[in-house]
């Protein structure tokens, strides 16, 4: 049994390189029942710690009688759904079909979903169960009562889904007088989701250190020696995954960490990008050998054969040559701008110059406004300057004297300057987000923008012999307000006032960025920063 | 060294002597009788009995420049000297000794790490000599205590700390056993024993309180108690955090009476459940509850005192029950309780309220409060430290039945030193002077022995202080520094936000001002060393993924409520983090852009 257990360690160190003190400190606090409850605060790979414990209380069955419910909070947003989880993970019970797709019943049937004391009843049958169970099976002592472990993933969302649920989650142990361990994983401090007045026990805490540069490449490399497994075993032709790679993923999975270390350390982001890249990295490397090797021959066993390596200056030159993909991989794939097989497929080392516009993806996303009719494009750019400019400061802005001369008075002092006046400085409200405006002051401030730059477009209509009128009459269109309906139905407009209000003017919010209003500006040759109250 | 182990090649030596004479010396005096070094002599005779000052003093006695290199050399040579003696011991078969098979311990990976502990262990290594001239009480006695543990006395350690373990499980659930249970709760004890006492054996109808802070023992005693009497009685267990409500308590009083006594109550709800729940299985849980009408409760709670056993009812987090509406379930059970007399035949029933609120009484409605006996029972911890370290002693000396004999005077020996050591003693009058909730302790404790490990096989104060604090005082966010480098642009934009009288920020206004640092540290570029120290260049979407960590981590805290019609830039956020804190952070990734920007005056 010892050996049983120094293997899956070494097992597990191997998988879980740096957690290796993590690991030999969980299973001796959690080996015998002394902790009711747990609280590991881990800020940098939360789920592959939670990948950890789960297969270390998976594999511990056979030493110690552990029954172990792994489960998310965040897959557990009701009461319900947690109770009928946690318990059937912990009887090892499979909803299928054949069982009629039932709950675990318990012996005497009994519904065990619906408040937390029946939970703790079933609980406490289980435990009972499995005691008698193990008891007449293998001959146990009957005092050896059974361990429970219950782990809940991103416990934070407790605080949000099941508020009432925290306090008994966490006095699982001593409710129920069962040996239940309750271990809380989140990114987030135990002081964040605690609840008011001291209910809950404070728990045993343990913070995960972040991953050192070693662990983090040695965690890539197994991942690569694992994917490489499989593929031999799938028996594919393609050798992107050839054990023989290893020592070339080795620098390269370096140098992605080197690239992109500064931006972020996560684990698993950093094995999104690597994989991302690493197919159009080993291409010219691949190709080379089946060049040696003669492109007639595709050899049938292509799987044994050993690939030789660049020397260290091919090596150094694939890595300079890639090093500035990476970089771009950064961008769009941490962010998650668009997934990793689309972006390798634009980004193939063959055809990267011809696809360099199409690496320019909506990196804005939002919304896209190319294809919208003129009307829209200025109603929008209207809903921009309302939402960004101060009420009060429409007639200045847009306002025109009699003279047909402009006269802006437009505050001259920078916003900065002005702030060095009082005591705060004011935040432009560019910066602060959109604020609310009626429908009158947009289609006035529409009437005005379209006054002084679209009128030239028009064609000349000799009926419209005043100043404005020609505006007016457009003004009062419906399809104005058609337009209007539509921006909101596609959010680039949001009405605040609901729709079946009739007192008022309906109310709207500018749902455009900054970015958009200045491209739409340039398409309509307005200039947007004489327009704007504060200039950027 | 050299006259112990002639055949040694002297040259180590040597290294000692030029390298560090001063830490050296205590390793050295822990060898065996023949010394002829007279300065060694007197230097030994400096006594150990001042654990902190000694290192110091021998430091500042060292005429040599303490530069770094001979400070990162000490434990080397300390780990030849204990690498020498063992061997030493080993070859020398006159003396009986349990070191056989001590293995040369390794070059650890990081050794400056290792100073503090080095210098306690001297201070360990050094005391056994005394130990060596007392009688020979234990012909095995170890003098010293080896760095890292032999192989084959693994077994010996993973059985003694799940020893360890089981103690400290026994310890919070019963607390401790009779006199050193302190005055007040062997008072409160005796107390309820006899309230118990007289319900079981006598029919009377009681009620108390248990009052006592956080990990003060009340539960313990209340279950003591039961567990004391000589009549098994119907034992209830209600807690105010899972009972909500009076009917999901009356409910929960149901099951647990018939749990017990075999007999249904409430039965004709069951059916009425059982059609619900043919019904619509889709259904929400909350509409099926079967929960019995209020009407049911003056009825149940009345039979109590008609069962075939006493009854007890124990109700924690009482004070969470009496805000209940209207205290109905209080109201019926006190009032069972006290109109039960002794004589009418009834079985008694006693309802124990167990609370942490001091002023649980004056929650009572009057009604309710003129049911109430009025007893309460005080429980508090003991307040003196003895007993804290009584405690500890015991745990860490449970006694396991070793393989190897050479074990467990060589445990006794650390443990020895452990509790002595004055560093220890601190550490625990601080913890205890904080709080006396033994949970505190046992955590701690915990985090001790589970730190163990045949690299670090004995309790040493340092892995006390670093259990203290990662239990007791934690660092609220210790890992700042290792954030990376969006995510710091955004603490910084935020505290210079803050420092301009803007609480609220918007990632807008972070992402703004980030934009401006990019732009001035762009067009004065500055190269060190080949290098730029400028700022680097982060897109809009990575550094909103930073931000979006930051709200994950709490570290921005959302002061308005989302909604969809707020863009995510645009959503109002706090920072939880002052400019101390992120000075230190910067301050300790030593990023020179970094610095300069949080240092800049805006």
């Amino acid at each position: 049994m010892a050996l049983d257990e120094t293997n899956s360690l070494s097992r597990l160190t191997e998988q879980f390189p740096g957690y290796e003190k993590f690991t030999s400190h969980i299973t001796s606090v959690t080996l015998s029942f002394v902790l009711p409850f747990l609280y590991i605060t881990d800020r940098h790979n939360p789920r592959i710690t939670a990948s950890l414990l789960n297969q270390i209380y998976r594999n511990s069955g056979d030493c110690s009688p552990t029954h172990f419910a792994h489960i998310n909070a965040t897959a557990c947003f009701t009461a319900r759904l947690l109770y009928d989880t946690v318990l059937n993970a912990l009887a090892g019970w499979e909803v299928t079909w054949e069982n009629g797709c039932q709950n675990w019943p318990g012996e005497d049937g009994k519904r065990y979903n619906d408040s937390i004391d029946s939970f703790l009843h079933g609980l406490r049958n289980l435990r009972n169960k499995s005691w008698g169970g193990t008891a007449k099976g293998s001959g146990r002592t009957a005092d050896e009562e059974p361990r429970m472990v219950l782990l809940i993933e991103r416990a934070e969302r407790l605080k949000d889904n099941l508020p009432d649920l925290i306090v008994p989650l966490t006095r699982l142990a001593e409710l129920s007088q069962v040996k239940i361990t309750t271990i809380l994983l989140s990114s987030a401090r135990w002081e964040d989701i605690k609840p008011p007045l001291g209910a809950s026990p404070d728990p045993y805490f343990i913070d995960i250190d972040p991953p050192s540069k070693q662990d983090t490449v040695d965690s890539l490399l197994f991942e690569f020696r694992s994917a490489s497994i499989t593929h031999a075993r799938a028996d594919k032709q393609d050798k992107t995954y050839h054990p023989s790679l290893l020592p070339l993923y080795e620098q390269y999975v370096e140098h992605v960490y080197n690239v992109c270390s500064l931006y972020t350390t996560d684990i698993q982001e950093l094995q999104y990008i690597a994989a991302a890249r690493w197919p159009g990295f080993v291409k010219p490397v691949l190709r080379e050998q089946s060049d040696a090797h003669g492109d007639g021959d595709p050899d049938p066993d292509g799987t044994c054969t050993e690939l030789t390596l660049p020397a260290s200056d091919g090596r150094m030159r694939l890595l300079k040559f890639f090093t500035p993909s990476l970089t771009t991989a950064l961008d769009v794939l941490y962010p998650r701008l668009t997934n990793a097989t689309d972006w390798a497929l634009a980004n193939d080392p063959d055809m990267q110059a011809s696809e360099e516009a199409q690496c320019q993806t909506n990196t804005e996303g939002s919304i896209i406004v190319d294809h919208l009719p003129r009307m829209s494009k200025f109603i929008l750019l209207a809903a921009f300057l309302a939402s960004t400019n101060p009420a009060k400061s429409d007639v200045r802005m847009f306002g025109r004297g009699a003279d047909k001369q402009k006269r802006r008075r437009r505050k001259s002092a920078s916003p900065k300057k002005a702030g060095a006046q009082t005591t705060v400085a004011k935040v432009s409200q560019r910066l602060l987000g959109p604020v609310v405006f009626p429908l009158d002051r947009l289609l006035a401030i529409l009437g005005a923008l379209l006054e002084e730059n679209d009128v030239e477009n028009r064609p000349h209509e000799p009926w419209f012999e005043l100043p404005g009128e020609y505006t007016d009459m457009e003004l009062g269109r419906v399809h104005i307000y058609a337009a209007i309906t539509e921006l909101t139905s596609m959010r680039a407009l949001h009405r605040t006032t609901a729709v079946e209000k009739l007192e008022g003017p309906p109310m709207y919010k500018c749902g455009i960025s900054f970015w958009v209003a200045g491209a739409l500006a340039k398409d309509l040759q307005v200039p947007l920063n004489d327009l704007m109250w504060d200039p950027v | 060294m050299s006259p112990h182990k002639p055949e040694e090649p002297d040259n180590s030596d040597d290294a000692d002597e030029l390298n560090l004479s001063p830490l050296k010396l205590p390793a050295n005096c822990t060898t065996p009788p023949p010394r002829p070094h007279v300065g060694r002599v007197l230097l030994h005779s400096v006594e150990i009995t001042t654990p902190r000052s000694f290192p110091k003093l021998a430091f500042t006695a060292s005429p040599a420049p303490s530069t770094r290199q001979p400070l990162a050399k000490i434990p080397t040579t300390t780990t030849g000297v204990a690498c020498h003696v063992a061997e030493l011991v080993a070859a020398s078969p006159s003396r009986p000794s349990p070191f056989q098979n001590v293995l040369p311990p390794q070059n650890s990976p990081n050794r400056t790490d290792q100073l503090p502990s080095t210098t306690s262990r001297d201070r360990l290594q050094s005391k056994s000599p005394k130990k060596d001239q007392s009688p020979a009480s234990r012909p095995q006695s170890p003098t010293r205590i080896p760095r890292s543990l032999p192989s084959h006395l693994g077994t010996c350690l993973r059985l003694q700390k799940s020893a360890m373990l089981s103690e400290l499980q026994n310890c919070s659930m019963e607390c401790d056993e009779g006199a050193s249970l302190g005055p007040v709760n062997t008072a409160a004890s005796q107390q309820l024993k006899d309230l118990l006492a007289g319900t079981v054996t006598r029919g009377e109808g009681n009620s108390c309180f248990v009052l006592g802070p956080r990990g003060s023992g009340k539960t313990a005693i209340v279950d003591r108690a039961i567990a004391s009497l000589d009549q098994t009685p119907i034992v209830i267990r209600l807690s105010g955090h899972t009972e909500l409500n009076d009917r999901l308590a009356l409910r929960e009083i149901a099951r647990q009476l018939s749990l017990q006594t075999g007999k249904t109550y409430l039965g004709e709800l069951n059916n009425d459940d059982d059609q619900d729940d043919d019904d619509n299985p889709f259904l929400d849980a909350s509409p099926s509850i079967d929960i019995p009408p209020p009407s049911h409760l003056p009825a149940l709670v009345s039979a109590l005192t008609t069962l075939s056993r006493p009854v007890v009812v124990i109700l924690d987090a009482f004070d969470l029950f009496a805000l209940h509406a209207r205290q109905a379930l209080l109201y019926c059970l006190l009032d069972t309780a006290q109109s039960c007399k002794v004589g009418q035949g009834h079985n008694g029933i006693a309802v124990i309220g167990v609370t942490t609120r001091i002023d649980t009484i004056n929650l009572l409605e009057k009604r309710v409060k003129s049911r109430f006996s009025g007893r309460m029972l005080r429980t508090a911890a003991p307040t003196e430290l003895s007993f804290w370290m009584k405690l500890i002693e015991r745990v860490l000396r449970a006694r396991i039945e070793p393989q190897e004999e050479e074990w467990e005077p060589l445990w006794t020996l650390a443990i020895d030193n452990f509790i002595t050591d004055r560093k220890v003693l601190e550490q625990i009058q601080e913890t205890v002077a904080v709080t006396r909730d033994i949970r505190v302790l046992q955590r701690i404790l915990i985090g001790v022995v589970a730190a163990l490990a045949p690299s670090s096989p004995f309790p040493t104060c340092a892995q006390l202080i670093s259990a203290v604090h990662a239990q007791r005082i934690c660092d609220p966010f210790p890992h700042l520094s290792t954030l990376p480098y969006p995510s710091v642009c955004l603490l910084i934009a935020a505290v210079h936000a803050h420092t301009a009288g803007h609480d609220a920020i918007t990632f807008e206004m972070l992402y703004d001002a980030f934009r401006e640092q990019y732009r001035a540290s762009a067009a004065a570029p500055i190269q060190v060393a080949g290098g730029s120290i400028g700022m680097s260049r982060c897109t809009r979407e990575v550094l909103m993924r930073g931000f979006e960590r930051l709200i994950g981590e709490r570290i921005f805290i959302c002061i308005t409520a989302s909604s969809t019609s707020i863009a995510p830039g645009f959503a109002r956020y706090r920072s939880a983090l002052t400019w101390d804190d992120v000075k230190r952070a910067v301050d300790k990734m030593g990023k020179t852009n970094l610095k300069k920007w949080l240092t800049k005056a805006q």
